[in-house]
């Protein structure tokens, strides 16, 4: 797994690729949960690159967006390829979490 | 394949359960769900039947007759009881949703059929059957 990190505009961009399993999940975690520290903290994670996902991404993911929303910001979910779509959907979360068809909507999502 | 619940080995099991699911014929989502159901089934073994300490064995046997595939997960570690897990609240909010049973809740979803047995000598063995498309 490989996560990079771009803030622009008040939305910071985190893009993550490869396997989000329970030997990767801390790091994600923990990358994630730098960004929602911040005051207002506005996020979007680009799952583009993103090929599998388990539970424990899940709950990384979790943990971020309760994290992002207690501080006035939020975590929104960008290019999510079907399989881990399918993931999200069968475990509610897309119902948690918005999600957008590519990271231009996503952060868009953050003015309007 | 067989080895001890360390990450390498957790990360091989989800590479052999693709390779398996693709030789018996099954599309890219299924083989998806299988690995899945098998990675969240030897994670469960490494986290909770070994404690999360020091590493235990594992076996996986991936089998197909063509209409199913069938994958068996065994250990010796402490006996599991799926039937006890609560299942996750799905229509909670973020703010209220728990961060676990959501290993099961996803076996579950993706897999037509489960078996649990565990015996003091012969350890646990944990089946997990998915339907080949036809």
């Amino acid at each position: 797994m490989e996560i990079t990190a771009k803030t622009s505009t008040d939305v910071t961009v985190v893009s993550i690729s490869g396997t989000v399993d329970s030997g990767t999940a801390a790091a994600l975690a923990a990358s994630l949960r730098a960004h929602a520290e911040n005051v207002g903290s506005r996020l979007v994670a680009d799952l583009a690159g993103v090929d599998y996902m388990s539970s424990a991404g899940l709950r990384a993911l979790l943990e971020t967006v309760k994290e992002a929303r207690q501080r006035g910001g939020d975590l929104r979910l960008a290019s999510v390829q079907a399989n881990v779509l399918r993931v999200l959907d069968l475990s509610g979360f897309t119902k948690i979490l918005k999600v957008f068809p590519d990271v231009a909507a996503a952060t868009a999502s953050f003015a309007a | 394949m067989s080895g001890v619940t360390t990450p390498e080995t957790l990360e091989a099991i989800q590479l052999f359960v693709v390779d398996g699911c693709r030789r018996a014929g099954a599309d890219d989502a299924m083989a998806f769900d299988l690995r899945l159901a098998v990675d969240e089934a030897s994670t469960n073994v490494a986290a909770h039947g070994y404690g999360g300490g020091e590493p235990g064995p594992i076996g996986v046997v991936l089998e197909s007759d063509g209409a199913r595939i069938r994958v068996t997960i065994t250990d010796r570690g402490v006996p599991f009881r799926p039937e006890r897990v609560d299942p996750p609240d799905l229509g909670a909010d973020a703010e209220h949703r728990s961060l676990g049973g959501l290993g099961w809740h996803l076996i579950r979803q993706v897999t037509d059929a489960i078996e649990y047995h565990s015996g003091n000598d012969s350890g646990n063995r944990l089946v997990l059957e998915r339907r080949l498309r036809t």
